[in-house]
């Protein structure tokens, strides 16, 4: 089998030859003009280039040895300035020398971290490559730059907002990437107590902790804040951190929160329902309370009452309630003579600048006693009538 | 000349006696068994409906004496038509029965006054009818809890006892007109006429004289929206002179929670109002209260009129 293959592949050859043979010719009188040059090498694609101090550089060489015989290259680096550490690195391991059969090349690297103090200048690195029938050299020249290398940025597009407890602040921040690598930043803001906020990705609905960003390209970033209501209004500082690796970017947002004033009321002992006896006043004690962030000015107390009943306020008319304070109101209920017995809804009201606030208080209206007593007389009277009937007309 | 010793001695010793005689009697037999037949079918009828369209009500015991099915009326109309009738039969011969018998000399000749025969006929009757009307509650509880299976509620029984009460004074309104007619007419079949005349007057016709009385006392004038108020509460009046309507308010208020008047009701009082919101027994009691004295009002002065002939009369006769 081995012997009929070859067979045919000569006779392949053979036929090649005969057909092709003023082509073949011409090429072989090319070669023999242009001697490729004979020697040993060593090379490295970026000869000269820049970098940033205290991060390691890898230099990747490749040794040629393009001679009839193996060369075994002892190679040293010379020019590494004090406090710089260096290896050089074949298959994995720290190497000293290296060997390169006849017409091949060989991988090294060499791994070189300047100190994080280097002084940002050009630095010349000879590396001197010793193969027996003579040497080499390879000059790299590294210039530490003192710009960072690999800078992150994050740019609000409105650093400052402004509004209410009640509002959804949404601060657009743009996430630059000016690493070389993908990275996955994680994102932190720093909130005064009472503060929520979430991440979310440009105009997104999820929450987001974190965000890939593309090697030198930007992604759109929404934080959204919401306050408690008990957030007193003022200004508050919001700082945004965001980390990938040693890439660190930060925004400082601002937020001005206006306060508002937000009245309660409540009825006597928190209940809004009450018993009042048709034609008689009943009082009842309520309570506004503001419990907004800012005070409450020109409070009004308003009631939309059944027809023919008096609803009167006592104050009626209070010129402020600071924030967290509460003011007493007495509140007089006084249904109509003809009121019906049964259960009435008496809205009450509290307008303030700014705010309203109105309660549903359940009036339940008692017949007035007074015909039963009537009554009662009426049935006396006639136990009276009977009593005095067997008085006068008893017989013996 | 004075007398010694209370009037109303021995009166416990007749009512007792009459009211076993009562109890015994073939005439109390037929017209009880007459009240509880349509007694029970009407809460049959009334638990039917119910059922069937009932889903959820906190008074659904008072139910059973309102809800009605037709043709028949309610337990409460049955009861306010037929209970005259019971009372009637229990007392049109009283008195003149006693001198038919020729027994009214027999018993006064007794150590008791003659105040206490009339006193102990009336509370003889009365407990008949108390005992009647119990057993008739009893029945309608039994029945309702057996066949709705729920047990009632507090406001059920606190209501539905007023209304007993009430009942029980409305039926001795009728008890003591027809005591009043027993003595005042000799004949107890005159007497007995007399007192189903008044009942079927009051019972059925009143409702159709009324208007008429009411329109003759205070015409309508089409162009004064006060005088249309003014003739019906003429007519409302007039008709509460009957105990029959009186007693039909003090039902309607007792039986069902969520209605608030008896009289005309203005939009504007309205205003604003909970409609359906059930008031508090008490509150429906006092607003039928004026109802309810009158009634009872009623009953002790005829009473006394039936008790002022008597006292007068000749008995040896």
């Amino acid at each position: 089998m081995y012997d009929k293959s070859r067979m045919l592949t000569g006779a392949l050859v053979a036929c090649t030859l005969l057909s092709s043979a003023p082509a073949f010719a011409q090429t072989d009188t090319m070669q023999t003009a242009a001697v490729p040059p004979h020697g040993f090498w060593i090379t490295t694609p970026a000869p000269d280039f820049t970098a940033g101090a205290g991060k390691a550089i890898s230099i990747p060489l490749t040794v040629i040895n393009d001679t009839e015989t193996p060369h075994r290259a002892a190679l040293t680096l010379s020019g590494v300035p004090d406090g710089w550490t260096y290896a050089l690195k074949g298959h994995g391991y720290e190497v000293a020398a290296a060997m390169v059969g006849p017409r091949d090349t060989g991988d090294l690297t060499l791994e070189l971290t300047p100190p994080t103090d280097a002084a940002p200048k050009a630095y010349q690195l000879d590396l001197k490559a010793d193969y027996g029938d003579g040497a080499v050299d390879l000059p790299i020249s590294l210039t530490i730059s003192d710009a960072p290398m690999d800078v992150a940025t994050l740019e609000p597009e409105l650093p400052a907002l402004r509004g209410s407890v009640k509002s959804t602040f949404k601060y657009k921040l743009k996430l630059t990437n000016g690493g070389a690598e993908d990275a996955l930043f994680n994102l932190d803001a720093d909130v005064p107590p009472g503060f929520q906020t979430t991440f979310k990705k440009g105009y997104g609905s999820d929450e987001i902790t974190g965000i890939p960003v593309k090697a030198g390209a930007s992604e759109d970033v929404t934080m959204e804040g919401k306050l408690d209501n008990a957030v007193p209004a003022g200004n508050y500082p919001i700082h945004v951190a965001t980390v990938a690796g040693d890439q660190k970017a930060a925004a400082d947002l601002a937020l001005e929160v206006t306060g508002s004033p937000e009245l309660a009321l409540t009825g006597p002992q928190g209940r809004l329902s009450g018993k009042a006896v048709a034609g008689e006043a009943s009082s009842f004690a309520f309570k506004l309370d503001n419990t907004g962030s800012a005070p409450a000015e020109g409070v009004k107390l308003a009631a939309s009452n059944p027809n023919g009943w008096t609803v009167s306020f006592q104050p009626a008319q209070v010129p402020e309630i600071p924030a967290g304070a509460s003011q007493d109101i007495n509140v007089t209920i006084k249904p109509t003579e003809k009121a019906i017995a049964g259960d009435y809804m008496v809205t009450l009201r509290a307008n303030a600048e700014g705010t309203s606030q109105s309660a549903q208080f359940r009036t339940t209206v008692e017949t007035s006693t007074m015909w039963g007593i009537v009554g009662l007389g009426i049935i006396g009277i006639s136990v009276l009538v009977l009593a005095l009937a067997v008085m006068r007309y008893g017989r013996r | 000349m004075k007398r010694e010793g209370s009037p109303l001695k021995g009166v416990m010793t007749i009512a007792l006696k009459e009211a076993a005689d009562h109890m015994t009697s073939a005439r109390m037999h037929l017209i009880m068994l007459l009240v509880l037949l349509t007694a029970a079918d009407a809460v049959y009828a009334a638990i039917d409906q119910i059922k069937a369209t009932t889903s959820e009500d906190p008074f659904l015991f008072l139910k059973l004496f309102t809800v009605a099915r037709q043709p028949l009326p309610s337990f409460a109309s049955f009861m306010g038509f037929l209970l005259p009738l019971v009372a009637i039969a229990l007392g049109f011969d009283g008195v003149n029965g006693e001198y038919g018998r020729r027994t009214m000399s027999r018993i006064l000749a007794q150590p008791i006054y003659r105040d206490a025969v009339l006193f102990g006929k009336f509370l003889g009757g009365m407990l008949v009818i108390g005992i009647a009307l119990l057993t008739l509650w009893l029945l309608m509880f039994g029945l309702g809890i057996l066949l709705l299976g729920l047990p009632p509620s507090g406001g059920d029984m606190a209501r539905s006892l007023a209304y007993l009460a009430a009942t029980l004074v409305y039926t001795g309104v009728w008890l003591a007109l027809a005591l009043a007619f027993s003595t005042l007419i000799r004949a107890p079949a005159t007497s007995a006429l007399a007192a189903l005349s008044v009942w079927l007057i009051f019972s059925i016709f009143w409702s159709m004289i009324s208007p008429f009385v009411a329109s003759a006392l205070s015409p309508v004038d089409p162009y004064d929206p006060v005088s249309i108020v003014h003739a019906y509460e003429t007519g409302l009046a007039v008709a509460r002179i009957s105990p029959a309507t009186l007693y039909g308010e003090v039902a309607t208020m007792l039986l069902d929670p969520s209605s608030r008047s008896v009289g005309p009701l203005f939009m504007s009082q309205m205003q604003g109002a909970l409609v359906g919101a059930p008031l508090p027994t008490l509150q429906s009691i006092l607003i039928v209260w004026p109802q309810i004295s009158g009634l009872f009002a009623g009953m002790m002065l005829l009473f006394t009129g039936a008790y002022f002939v008597f006292q007068r009369q000749e008995v040896r006769a």
